[in-house]
């Protein structure tokens, strides 16, 4: 193994960590929960897809309701709302709710998957 | 402008059924916006493709290349008729919801055969307005035509007889029983009968010109040469003209006589009267061409080409109607002979008739 292919591989791998730290983010504080709930983590997913269409729309908004949950901005139904309540507000930074929104997105987007 | 009203109007007829296909794009979509999880296979159809944008306009899918437009709801583009319906809730993310149907041209074809048509109706009728008022104004013209005509039909059948009573009179007088001043003097009536008698014939020619009955027959041309230059002696000598001839060789030519006299009487009768005093006119017959030559006033380059038309006149140093060269002319085009006219101003001229 040269210098040249030792540098690639030490790339990989930190990419990979990062990528895996990434995904851990999500996993520890959002996976984590949701599983023991009855409502698969999926169809929150669906629901902001329905409502707010792109990319950047639906990240904004459940970026906005992971800071600051409010029963007016939710966009489950209300018999849903009046069942398993309003969730807790996320003490997670700014950065790490982006970096686990990416996360989140990127698992249940709709593109590239339909056929 | 019609044409687009036309557009306008398929567009509307497609609109109901891109909107009732549209209505069943959506209803898909939630299906499959519910079952996402069992089932990703985007709904497609024979009738019309599809396809679904994101608030952003990005591309979700699509059943056949398409490209966004929000500037309008329904439109014909790529022979497309297309229409965009914006979505009330986003099933997958859709906001623009874009269905399309492939247009059949009907409307396109139909269009254009009643632009044809139209435009065949509006070209008829600007020519028939067109034609009713060039003849509104020509009727000034074509009224003082056939005045002209008449009056010289009139005139024509008025001159009939007393020419050709005086004709046969004359001739008729024994010259030998004369003294010397009377010859003189009824030669100068021969000569003015004979002219009149000329113009007549010419004017009844052009007026009845069609109805005159022909006979052709093998001419022997250099005798009616011979014949047309001794009825034309006494109109040259009074003009102190020498008439002569140079007859090579003797054609014959099939034409009808009175015909044929009447171009070579008009050839030689405007080789005098065009001629100079003391001048000489020389006819030559060779080779199936005939030639009267004079060595008279000439005519202008310009105007050779004009020479044939009817009462056209070039020169005003003597009377005349301006039909001789027309009857010329005519009789030519009826027998297929050429006529060729050369000339130098002051000089000579020359005219060739050639079969």
């Amino acid at each position: 193994m040269d210098e040249g292919e030792r540098v690639m591989v030490r790339a990989l791998f930190l990419l990979l960590v990062a990528f895996s730290l990434h995904a851990d983010v999500y996993q520890t504080n959002c996976v984590s929960c949701h599983e023991k709930l009855p409502v698969s983590i999926d169809k929150y997913f669906y629901r902001y897809l329905l409502n707010y269409s792109s990319e950047k729309d639906v990240k904004r908004a459940m970026l906005e309701y992971l800071r600051k949950p409010d029963k007016q901005k939710s966009v489950m139904g209300e018999s849903f709302i009046n069942r398993f309540g309003v969730k807790q507000k996320s003490e997670l930074s700014n950065g790490d709710l982006k970096k686990a929104l990416n996360v989140y997105y990127e698992t249940y987007k709709v593109f590239g998957k339909l056929k | 402008m019609y044409f687009s009203a036309q557009r306008e109007l398929m567009l509307q007829e497609k609109k109901s059924t891109l909107e009732t296909y549209s209505k069943q794009l959506l209803q898909e979509l939630k299906f499959l916006h519910v079952n996402f999880d069992k089932t990703q296979l985007y709904p497609r159809h024979e009738e019309y493709e599809s396809a679904i944008f994101d608030s952003d306009k990005k591309l979700i899918f699509s059943s056949a290349p398409t490209t966004l437009r929000v500037d309008k709801i329904l439109y014909l583009e790529d022979a497309y008729v297309t229409l965009v319906s914006i979505a009330e809730s986003y099933y997958l993310g859709a906001k623009y919801v874009v269905v399309k149907v492939k247009d059949d041209g009907v409307w396109l074809k139909q269009t254009r055969k009643e632009l044809i048509a139209f435009n065949v109706l509006a070209f008829v009728f600007m020519f028939v307005i067109g034609y009713a008022l060039l003849r509104l104004f020509l009727k000034p013209m074509r009224d003082a035509l056939a005045l002209l005509d008449r009056f010289i039909k009139d005139t024509t059948h008025e001159l009939n007889t007393p020419v050709s009573t005086i004709v046969a009179n004359i001739e008729m007088i024994d010259k030998s029983m004369l003294d010397e001043k009377t010859l003189k003097k009824i030669n100068r009536i021969d000569i003015g009968a004979k002219t009149i008698s000329n113009i007549y014939q010419d004017l009844t020619y052009l007026t009845l010109g069609n109805k005159i009955v022909t006979k052709d027959e093998e001419l022997d041309v250099a005798r009616v040469i011979e014949e047309r230059m001794d009825y034309f002696k006494s109109l040259a000598d009074a003009k102190k003209v020498s008439l002569s001839k140079e007859i090579i060789d003797s054609p014959t030519l099939l034409m009808d006589k009175a015909k044929f006299s009447k171009l070579l009487d008009n050839l030689i009768s405007n080789a005098i009267k065009y001629n100079k005093l003391k001048g000489s006119i020389k006819i030559t017959l060779q080779n199936n061409v005939m030639s009267v030559e004079d060595t008279g006033v000439g005519i202008a380059k310009e105007h050779i080409s004009k020479m044939q038309e009817r009462y056209s006149r070039f020169n005003n140093s003597s009377g005349g109607f301006g039909l001789g060269l027309n009857i010329v002319s005519s009789i030519a085009k009826e027998y297929d002979l050429k006529i060729k006219i050369d000339s130098r101003e002051k000089e000579w001229t020359k005219v060739s008739v050639s079969w």
